[in-house]
């Protein structure tokens, strides 16, 4: 826990510009690269970025669960299917900038403001860094607790969540199971018959 | 008194509705007779409440009533009966000759399909000819009116396969629809003078009406009457409503229906009193239909047909007589015509079931040589409707006659329309006879009598509906019993009266009609008016036995007079014209330029119209991710500014 | 502790969900889709987690934990759903998945 803040405060702050511009590079790297590969490798830079920043507002628990099931599990998931699907290039800017492209930007760019403008307007000015927390504020142990106690319901949830996509997952990818003759089949039920 | 005027209301209608819910649990005969039993019922309870009517003093009635059935403001009307002189006199003739004609339907309408419909409309027929008589204030009797035109409908159309049957009973139901329009106005007039329909009131009223008012309300009523009772102009639908099964001829178109409007005029005669004016139009009415329907029956060659325009005529004289104010000798008239007519449609019907639906005159030679007790009633009921006496005729239509006398210059030529109509009565009733009854029979009588021997029996199944009755010789007993009483009645109904030696009928009718004084012939007008009509009368006679007699067919000259009256004097060409082709034109025209193009596209544009809504908002489904991430998104983005601007 | 403010945290996760919202609108590459997805996911992990520092209270943390939990669940799926469109030889383009077009 980085309890020394005396004279760490610059350190902090340079820690978290570092951290902070990562993040940003990395997720329009992510938006921008043409390559899947590389999106998902910068989509893992930007999990590790986004650790670093938990950190720096004391939720331990949070970034290590961060790196070890985001960056560790579901990432290496991502490369392992892009590897399985194969190279595909697509030229992200192809076609010139569409009604299509204007519009996403233009709605993306209002969803920005709106988030800034209604913080800024709640808030208040109360917004600052305020007060210290405990000792173990963030804490596996806390968040343990914290789930198992006032949490309860939203940890069985999830965990029934986690199995039913397990379930699908194996079924999505499964292969069939009998190699039934091109011909028997009637078109409109082949598809079906393959993907089951 | 009372009890018997609800039996004989109620009786058919409990007839009714019993052959209606029987409907086909029952044999079709046995409709028959539960029909005829509820009818000879109402019978039963007419002559209950004749007889304890006589009995009272004075003999002015009694009004009873059910229930109050209709309120509004100061306006009540109750379900009230009335029993006076004029109307029990009514109830005797429509339940005795309807129970007569019932029986004789029995055998008439036997093995039609249809038989169960046939009886329970004949009831209901003579449930609502009954409560118009018996309606104890106008709106009751206008009811009745209404139900004995639904009735008269239901039968003319009985054999529904026919387009001309059919088309007979619209023109029958829409023509007296027109004369209901005008009653039912004449209503309104009353009831907005007055508050009330009940006759008593409403004759008290009529004395203090203005002049026009009076006026009017008189003429709608005659309008009505004049539409019912097949009176000029208001007539052409009698002759089509022969279409109907020779029964509900006689019933309806002779003996009953027809009669109602005489029956209304000597009903509200305080009304009709204070409008003189219109009672002289319809003495006039009267003195015309009578002389043009027998001018026309003069040349008609259907047998039915005949009879249908000597019974208009007769109702002229009827309304001649009730019209100068002679209400008691238009309602003897009225009795002995419901007989004699009656007999004269049955005998006919006699001829044509025998001969399997032959209507044509000219076909019909020497039918008496095979139907003796047919042709003998007939020549009763024909010496009766010439007005020869001992028969009922003479005493009844010639003092009717007599009484225009005291009337000045109009009264004389009323007098000699009845003459002449007594004379032209002579001449087409025994053109029918001599062309019909006597002499050899000629090859189609031979043939319908001829095929009957060998095995070809009356038929124990449903013959079929629509096709024509036909029996084998004279015919059933229900058919030759009821031809016989009226023929009997037809010959000794007139008895009654001789209005210069005795009078009980006039005296009987007194309290509810009131002859007026001035229609009240001398001793002396009588007798020689007796003398004058008898005699135009046997003139007719032997015209027609110089021209028809013996085989021949003679064919009178003036070919462009015989063609008038063949086409009926172009009445229906005249109406059609006037009437049918502008509404039809007008109908024509509102569907082409205003239903069409608005209301009947109204349907398929808005269904057009959805389908475009449709087809425009189809085309937000791309099939794209994008674009609907991007509806999402856009959708959030507009969200957060709403719940701002809200907040 | 002087650091950053949680204005500075939200900023940042502001832009996070803005990128991540411009890559699932612009790119046409279903896995790039995917990824842009985890990206808004992370930018609203980081809000959270902010404001779970900034009101002392741990429910921020715990909503930050399912989160993560139902992305994993989602990514699951969603790669099924990619492999099977490889096996069956489908061209890996969301402009061309379109036949639930109206």
């Amino acid at each position: 826990m980085i309890a020394a803040y005396s004279a760490g405060a610059a350190l902090v702050w340079v820690v978290w510009v570092a951290a902070g511009f990562a993040c940003l590079a990395s997720g329009v790297a992510v938006v921008s690269f043409s390559n899947p590969f590389y999106s998902a490798l910068a989509l893992i830079g930007n999990l590790g970025s986004l650790a670093v920043l938990y950190l720096l507002v004391s939720a331990e628990f949070v970034a290590a669960a961060q790196v070890l099931v985001y960056a560790g599990a579901v990432m290496v998931m991502f490369l392992f299917v892009i590897a399985y699907v194969g190279p595909r290039m697509e030229a992200p800017w192809a076609g010139g900038p569409s009604w299509q492209t204007f519009a996403a930007v233009l709605a993306a760019g209002s969803l920005l403001t709106e988030i800034v403008v209604v913080i800024a307007l709640e808030a208040g000015g109360s917004l600052g860094q305020d007060g210290s927390v405990g000792r173990d504020f963030g804490s596996p142990g806390w968040i343990g607790r914290i789930f198992l106690t006032d949490h309860l319901l939203a940890f069985e949830i999830t965990s029934i969540v986690l199995l039913v996509a397990a379930v699908g997952g194996v079924i999505l990818g499964s292969h069939t199971r009998r190699q039934v003759p091109e011909a028997a089949i009637p078109d409109d039920e082949r598809e079906v018959a393959q993907v089951s | 008194m009372t009890g018997g005027a609800w039996l004989c209301l109620l009786a058919p209608l409990a007839g009714t509705i019993a052959i209606l819910l029987a409907g086909t649990r029952i044999p079709r005969q046995a409709a028959g007779w539960i029909s005829t039993a509820s009818v000879f019922a109402a019978f039963g309870g007419a002559v209950w409440a004749f007889f304890s009517l006589r009995a009272q003093s004075g003999h002015d009635g009694e009004i009873t009533t059910a229930w109050t059935w209709l309120e509004s403001g100061s306006f009540s009307a109750g379900l009230q009966l009335l029993v006076d002189p004029l109307s029990s006199l009514m109830m005797l003739i429509v339940s005795g000759v309807g129970a007569l004609i019932v029986l004789y339907s029995i055998g008439y309408m036997h093995g039609d399909e249809e038989e169960r419909r046939y009886f329970a409309y004949m009831s209901l027929f003579v449930f609502s000819m009954l409560l118009l008589v018996e309606g104890g204030n106008l709106l009751l009797l206008l009811v009745g009116w209404g139900l004995v035109g639904l009735s008269s409908y239901l039968l003319i159309g009985f054999w529904h396969e026919r387009p001309t049957a059919i088309q007979a009973a619209k023109k029958a139901f829409v023509m007296n629809a027109f004369g209901d329009a005008t009653m039912a106005l004449a209503l309104f007039v009353l009831i907005a003078h007055s508050g009330s329909l009940s006759f008593a009131t409403s004759f008290a009223t009529a004395g203090h009406l203005s002049q026009t008012t009076v006026d009017l309300v008189a003429l709608g009523l005659l309008g009505g009457a004049a539409a019912k009772s097949a009176q000029i102009p208001l007539h052409t639908w009698l002759p089509d409503a022969m279409e109907g099964p020779t029964p509900v001829s006689a019933l309806i178109h002779a003996a009953t229906m027809v009669t109602a409007g005489v029956y209304l005029i000597a009903r509200t005669h305080p009304i009709f009193e204070q409008a003189r004016t219109i009672e002289l139009i319809a003495a006039g009415t009267g003195a015309l239909t009578l002389v043009v329907a027998g001018l026309v029956a003069l040349v008609q060659t259907d047998i039915k047909r005949v009879i249908a325009y000597s019974t208009m005529s007769q109702i002229g004289y009827m309304f001649l007589g009730a019209g100068v104010g002679a209400y008691a000798n238009g309602m003897f008239h009225l009795m002995t015509h419901a007989f004699f007519k009656a007999l004269l449609f049955m005998a006919a019907g006699a001829v044509i079931h025998a001969l399997a639906g032959e209507q044509d005159i000219r076909q019909m030679r020497g039918v008496g040589a095979l139907m003796p007790f047919t042709k003998w009633c007939f020549l009763a009921g024909a010496l009766a409707l010439v007005g020869v006496p001992p028969f009922s005729g003479f005493f009844s239509k010639d003092s009717i006659v007599a009484a225009t006398l005291g009337l000045g210059w109009y009264g004389w030529i009323f007098w000699a329309c009845g003459v002449a109509g007594a004379f032209l009565t002579g001449v087409y009733t025994f053109r029918l006879w001599f062309l019909v009854f006597p002499g050899e029979p000629s090859e189609l009588v031979r043939r319908a009598f001829g095929s009957h021997e060998a095995g070809d029996e009356q038929d124990a199944e449903p013959r079929g509906h629509g096709s024509e009755p036909h029996h084998d010789g004279e015919g059933p007993w229900t058919m030759l019993l009821p031809i016989g009483i009226l023929a009997v009645l037809a010959t000794v109904a007139g008895w009654l009266q001789w209005s210069p030696k005795w009078h009980p009928f006039t005296t009987w009718l007194e309290p509810a009609a009131r002859t007026l004084a001035i229609a009240e012939p001398t001793s002396t007008q009588e007798y020689v008016t007796s003398a004058v009509t008898v005699a135009a009368g046997l003139a007719g006679i032997a015209v027609a036995w110089a021209m028809y007699a013996g085989g021949r067919i003679a064919v009178p000259g003036a070919p462009a007079v015989r063609r008038a009256l063949e086409h009926k004097l172009y009445f229906d060409e005249l109406y059609d014209a006037v009437f049918f082709r502008p509404a039809a034109a007008l109908a024509n025209w509102t569907r082409t330029e205003f239903e069409e193009p608005a209301v009947l596209q109204t349907g398929p544009d808005l269904g057009q119209t959805a389908l475009d809504a449709g087809g425009l908002v189809r085309r937000l489904q791309t099939g794209l991710l994008r674009t609907y991430v991007f509806f999402l998104a856009s959708g959030a983005a507009v969200i957060a500014v709403v719940f701002l601007l809200v907040r | 502790m002087t650091g950053p403010g949680i204005v500075w945290y939200l900023g940042v996760a502001a832009f996070l969900f803005g990128t991540g919202a411009l890559g699932v609108l612009l790119r046409r590459n279903v896995l790039i889709v995917l990824l842009s997805l985890e990206i808004m996911l992370n930018g609203a992990n980081l809000a959270l987690i902010a404001f779970s520092r900034h009101v002392h209270n741990g429910a921020g943390q715990i909503f930050a934990l399912s989160v993560m939990a139902v992305a994993a669940a989602e990514v699951c799926v969603g790669l099924g759903l990619v492999v099977a469109l490889h096996r069956r030889r489908l061209d890996l383009d969301v402009d061309a998945l379109s036949e639930l077009r109206g």
